[in-house]
């Protein structure tokens, strides 16, 4: 924070502490002393924001990590079945854009999906039958098929999606949702990252930049929600102390810290007073807030065996609506395991059953309290997978590779329309042929349901203005409520 | 008409707040580089219009500056005629729209010579005249009281002797002085106690490790490759390298051509080839499946980037994919520069754990090696091997390898890439090294190769590499650059608030032969530095910043100064220098919840080594580090932002080091023998603040004692937790309630604002 924004803190903390607004997301005082904080009900954010009425207050992204197979999922190609085995022409897949894990390979048998597929809901969307939890909140949900992106390696395709660029230092989504919106809870964090693993394999590492700041202030990086020890990390008290301990301790330092800030006048010490004020009311609201136990029996139901195991993708998709309940502004969930390289029939079903009751329960949570009209849910991973056999094909076992040029997401709630399936592929699953939406298209998307101009909502780094879109996005709004 | 009024008030207003006269480069290209060079700049496909602002000849040729129009555009009310356009994402303030509308209206001068600030090399200015001589000690002291004199304000007094000594000691080796320093520096009253102290502290192998610090975050260094699995990687040798010319007090100039090019020079050893590292410390993709063409291209373009920002302050990636929007930097001439790296013997793809070549092989004996040893090596080839159908994987280097670089016998072929695509090459044209030109020149004595590009970067006639270079030594002392925007020296960069004392600065380290000592002890000997830090709060709504220097610097320690502080002060570190990378304390799953990698803690003295020896894991930094805004050094970082957050608090207050380090503190405080509880608190207060605490501070903390050894009287066994927490094995002799009830007082001092400042 700079001297300036502290001096302001200084001379309003008072006031805010008094209210108890004082926010995880940082005390950006230069949109407080605006005239227009107060009809935003947030805390920090940048000035003039949101652009405009915002549709979504929230958005919880579920990332699928490592590439969910599309056509193995949604993307449904009842006609490949009889192409079994026959080669991929290469007019359809270029070698260039192969990776090296199987531009080798002698030979590029096509591996029709063994699923089966049936249509659901009203608008009688294709499933395959491991989403069948999905099928039952189908109509809430707009089915993206045309999604492309530039990269064909995980590290920089999910650091593509979650920061929009391919190499590293830009700041995550959640982070620029932060900076631009502020936080809406004053005892929590305005960015919260949960992962999980799948069950069927260990699958692909994460990085912390996806959740990261970038060159934005630290403050605005996502805040780990973790599966062991402290649920934030230090949050609890050392072995042997108690909270009464804590609570004179904190006393103490506010004393001796503001007489200092009185002989120095610098307000980074107000600053980190407030901060430790904070620190407290976190590890008082958050116990509460991740004790899922409370939740009446038929909502952990509804969620699954796992609702309760924390660290699980079911535990993680209830909490986030815990979440979302709060004011929480970015909820990112990242679930690995869905790089199918080696067995695409038993890998993508496995996956599904780890997450597939838990998504529609939370969809179903969301809606049942009136939440999903003001929630954005996004679903889906970093690309797609190939139609081509990766290894030896039969027609049990099939696995598939990295695939860019299209792959399917998914949007609910949040001024999105239900029931809709939008963008097109060809024969193959292989290239878009109707309406492609890229990275920068879905992140504009994103942000414009937050009420936010992604061409708006900039950082002055290195001289130049940056944006989560970089020089690209258009608001894909065919797809609007 | 209407909009005439304000805008008048406006530039009456900037008029009176200046008091001088519009200089092209300095007040009117930035505005026209930030509203208008977006369409009317350097960038020839970003163009909307043939206008050009950017180019003397042709704007002037253009005539819409002497004709009216340019104004006309910029105060019309009609939003099709008003110019930058609504839309545009450049807005123009009041303020700066009143500039050009007083610089058109007044001539609009625009002398022949209009290069930017920043590329003209420095000349030495003449000491400013000032008022009051006597306050000042050196040159530092002429530009910065002239500076206070111009705006009628005078520099704060000296800080006290002790925090005085905290502040350097700190600087200087990222620790604070020892008791026993301390009194001996209170005591010394001989006029030249001070530079004594500063001496002793260059002279401290501390310094070489805190200095290594700043420049290891701008040279991305770290134990892993930095994707995906983030494989293991062995570049510790280039970090005792570093401490070690560091300490030895290598000139800058040398410093920097063994880093940029140890395996050309003439005296070429094994030391001068290790330095080479600096140039891959990038990160490098292993994923099975990555393309090896495609990050070749990254693993070049980032030292080009790296270079243009440690040396030049320049943003040259901006040029990777299209000419530069704002500096006269063309696609052209990054590739040009991208020429000069484009030779390596290396892989596109790395080693499934392990260096990837070019490496060399360390002797046993490092860093102490014989004649024979400290011969130059030639790396062994390349080779590739095919695995997993068809990645192809080079030859891991084992743990005691380091990577290095080595030319090819035949360099790669350059062209400029359309959008910066690797598979997009210009092949019209093949490029060769060259220096962009607006830059400094290059002489046709020095080879087209790193050396030749390291005798430009070092040239005393460069107007970047000594300029970034002080201004980034000015930063670690006073927190903020004299340009602001230590990464950036361009034509969008900040212009430097005393350009005057940059210019000096920066002329005196080449006149000192680049000596980086005489530097720092220049500054930190210098009035300025030692003034006092408090401010009045009028002062403050002034110059928030403190551009002025009306008060010496107050500011937190770095991360890894915080973490060394805790353990220095409560006699838990392990002050061993150099060696392979250590593994402290680390929360449960950090590692293993989001990758395939388990963290394997270190036990004993190696959970308390320094900071920079903290195992540096790329995609999942120390969290500790990260959580008081350390670099991740993914890519090239040279200025930290210090937000304050509640993580910080939660971890000064809970993390096991912070704990650890309190009830250590704590048997130290009971250690003393023949002490009054009193006392005990006062010694540890001043061991970690340097100063002795207040009466009603101590009051304070004495009440606290006495409840919490109360408290922990009843209840034994929460005593005994406490003080079990951390590896180091407890004192069993030390009564159980009272260590505790230390240790929450030692853990209140360690949280401390001041604890982790420097007054």
């Amino acid at each position: 924070m700079n001297p300036l924004t502290e001096l302001h803190t200084q001379h309003t903390r008072r006031a805010f502490l008094g209210r108890g607004t004082l926010g995880l997301g940082g005390i950006a005082l230069g949109s407080l002393l605006n005239a227009q904080a107060g009809k935003r009900n947030a805390i920090g954010g940048q000035a003039g924001l949101p652009h405009f009425a915002p549709k979504a207050k929230r958005v919880i992204y579920l990332f699928q990590s490592g590439g969910p197979s599309q056509m193995d999922l949604f993307d449904y190609k009842p006609h490949l079945t009889k192409r079994f085995g026959e080669e991929v022409p290469e007019s359809i897949y270029p070698a260039e854009r192969k990776t090296t894990m199987t531009s080798g390979q002698a030979s590029f048998p096509c591996a029709p999906s063994t699923l089966k597929f049936t249509r659901h809901g009203q608008a009688g969307t294709w499933l395959s039958e491991p989403l069948h939890n999905l099928a039952q909140v189908i109509d809430d949900v707009c089915v993206i098929k045309s999604m492309h992106t530039d990269a064909i390696n995980h590290d920089p395709a999910a650091t593509l999606f979650q920061t929009g660029s391919v190499l590293p230092g830009r700041p995550s989504m959640g982070a620029w949702v932060s900076y631009g919106l502020g936080s809406g809870n004053a005892n929590l964090p305005a960015f919260v990252a949960l992962t999980s693993n799948g069950r069927a394999k260990a699958g692909q590492p994460l990085y912390d930049r996806l959740w990261g700041a970038g060159f934005l202030p630290g403050r605005f990086q996502g805040v780990k929600f973790r599966g062991q020890g402290d649920p934030i990390l230090d949050l609890y008290n050392p072995a042997g102390v108690t909270r009464d301990q804590r609570r004179r301790m904190l006393d103490a330092l506010d004393k001796l810290n503001s007489d200092q800030a009185g002989r120095f006048n610098d307000p980074a010490i107000a600053t980190r007073i407030a901060q430790y004020e904070l620190a407290f009311r976190m590890q008082m609201s958050v116990p509460e807030l991740i004790d899922v136990q409370r939740e009446p029996q038929h909502i952990l139901d509804q969620y699954g065996p796992d609702a309760t195991k924390v660290g699980k993708y079911a535990y993680n998709c209830l909490l986030a609506r815990r979440l979302a309940e709060r004011g929480v502004r970015f909820i990112q969930l990242y679930h690995r395991g869905w790089d199918a390289h080696n067995n695409a029939p038993k890998e993508v079903p496995a996956q599904c059953l780890d997450t597939d009751r838990s998504t529609a329960a939370l969809l179903l949570d969301l809606k049942q309290r009136g939440m999903l009209d003001d929630t954005l849910v996004v679903w889906g991973g970093e690309f797609g997978r190939t139609i081509y056999c990766q290894g030896k094909l039969t027609k049990q076992v099939y696995g598939r590779d990295h695939h860019p040029n299209c792959f399917t997401y998914w949007m609910a709630g949040g001024g999105v329309r239900g029931g809709m399936t939008y963008g097109e592929t060809d024969d193959y699953s292989v290239n878009v042929t109707e309406n492609p939406v890229h990275v920068h298209d879905l992140q504009a998307t994103i942000l414009h349901q937050l009420g936010i101009n992604h061409e708006r909502l900039t950082h002055r780094y290195q001289g130049r203005y940056f944006r989560l879109t970089d020089v690209h996005g258009k608001v894909v709004e065919q797809i609007l409520a | 008409m209407v909009r005439i009024i304000p805008l008048l008030a406006t530039v009456f207003l900037w008029s009176m707040a200046s008091g001088a006269q519009l200089d092209f480069a300095r007040d009117i290209r930035p505005v026209l580089s930030d509203a208008c060079y977006h369409c009317h700049g350097p960038d020839a496909n970003a163009r909307k219009a043939k206008l050009l602002l950017h180019d003397r000849a042709k704007a002037l040729e253009a005539g819409v500056i002497t004709d009216g129009e340019m104004l006309r555009r910029l105060t019309s009310d009609d939003p099709d005629e008003r110019m930058p356009p609504a839309d545009s994402n450049s807005p123009l303030n009041d303020a700066d729209r009143a500039k050009l509308v007083e610089w058109l209206q007044t001539g609009a001068a625009w002398p022949s010579d209009d290069r930017h600030w920043a590329f003209v090399p420095p000349k030495r200015p003449r000491l400013a005249k000032v008022q009051g001589a006597d306050w000042t000690r050196n040159g530092i002291d002429h530009f910065v009281l002239a500076g206070l004199e111009r705006e009628g304000l005078a520099p704060s007094p000296e800080a006290d002797k002790a925090t005085l000594l905290r502040r350097v000691t700190l600087d200087l080796t990222g620790l604070p002085p020892t008791l026993v320093e301390l009194d001996a520096f209170l005591e010394d009253h001989s006029p030249g106690a001070y530079a004594k102290a500063v001496d002793s502290l260059l002279d401290s192998p501390r310094y070489g490790e805190h200095m290594a610090m700043g420049w290891m975050e701008a040279s991305r260094y770290a134990d892993t490759d930095g994707y995906q699995n983030d494989r293991l990687r062995y570049m510790w040798v280039w970090r005792d390298w570093l401490i070690r010319a560091l300490n030895d007090n290598m000139p800058f100039d040398r410093f920097i051509t063994e880093q940029m090019a140890g395996d050309l020079i003439p005296d070429r050893n094994f030391f001068t080839q290790v330095a080479t590292g600096f140039n891959r410390n990038h990160r490098i993709n292993s994923e099975a499946g990555s393309i090896p063409e495609e990050w070749i291209v990254e693993y070049v373009a980032d030292r080009v980037e790296t270079m243009g920002t440690m040396f030049l302050g320049l943003t040259l990636s901006c040029s990777r994919c299209h000419d530069h929007k704002f500096d006269p930097v063309t696609q052209k001439d990054f590739y040009q520069l991208f020429a000069f790296f484009n030779n390596i013997d290396e892989a596109g793809l790395g080693p499934n754990n392990g260096n990837s070549p070019p490496f060399i092989e360390v002797p046993k004996r490092w860093p102490v090696l014989s004649a024979e040893e400290a011969k130059f090596v030639v790396p062994a080839p390349m080779k590739i091997k095919v695995v997993q159908t068809s990645v192809p994987r080079p030859q891991p280097g084992a743990t005691n390898t380091v990577m290095v670089l080595h030319e090819l016998p035949k360099p790669r072929d350059t062209y400029r890439l359309e959008r910066g695509q690797y598979d997009q090459p210009d092949k019209s044209e093949r490029l060769h090294p060259a220096t962009p030109p607006v830059l400094g020149p290059w002489n046709d004595q020095w080879p087209r190769n790193r050396l030749g590009l390291a005798r430009w970067l070092v040239d005393p006639a460069h107007p970047l590499t000594a300029r970034v270079t002080v201004n980034r030594l000015w930063q670690r002392y006073f927190g903020l650059g004299l340009v602001k925007t230590s990464e950036n020296f361009g034509v969008q960069g900040e212009q430097p608030s005393n350009p005057a004392l940059l210019d000096w600065l920066a002329t005196e380290f080449v006149r000192l032969e680049w000596n980086l000592k005489a530097m720092h002890r220049l500054i930190v000997t210098s009035a300025t530095y030692r003034q006092r830090s408090t401010t009045s709060r009028k002062l403050l709504r002034r110059d928030p910043e403190n551009r002025l220097f009306t008060h010496g610097p107050r500011k937190r320690l770095t991360p890894y100064a915080i973490r060394d502080a805790a353990l220095f002060t409560s006699d838990l570190l392990n002050g061993k220098i150099g060696g392979p990378s250590v593994k402290p304390y680390m929360p449960p799953g950090i590692w293993k919840s989001i990758s395939n990698a388990s963290y394997k803690q270190d036990k004993g003295d190696k959970l308390y080594r320094r900071g920079i020896y903290t195992y540096w894991r790329r995609t999942v930094p120390p969290p500790t580090m990260m959580t008081f805004n350390a670099a991740a050094r993914e890519i090239c970082t040279v200025r930290n932002d210090l937000t304050t957050t509640p993580l910080q608090a939660l971890t000064m207050m809970n993390n096991k080091t912070f704990v650890e380090a309190a009830r250590f503190l704590a048997e130290r405080m009971m250690q003393a023998k023949g002490q009054r509880p009193r006392q005990r608190v006062a010694e540890a207060f001043r061991r970690v603040t340097s100063r002795a605490p207040r009466k009603a501070e101590l009051d304070l903390l004495m009440k606290d004692f006495s409840f919490y050894l109360k408290d922990f009287r009843k209840k034994p066994n929460e005593a005994k937790r406490l003080i079990s927490v951390g590896e180091k094995l407890l004192n069993p002799r030390l009564p159980a309630a009272q260590l505790a009830a230390y240790a929450l007082v030692a853990n209140t001092i360690l949280n401390l604002d001041e604890a982790i400042t420097q007054n």
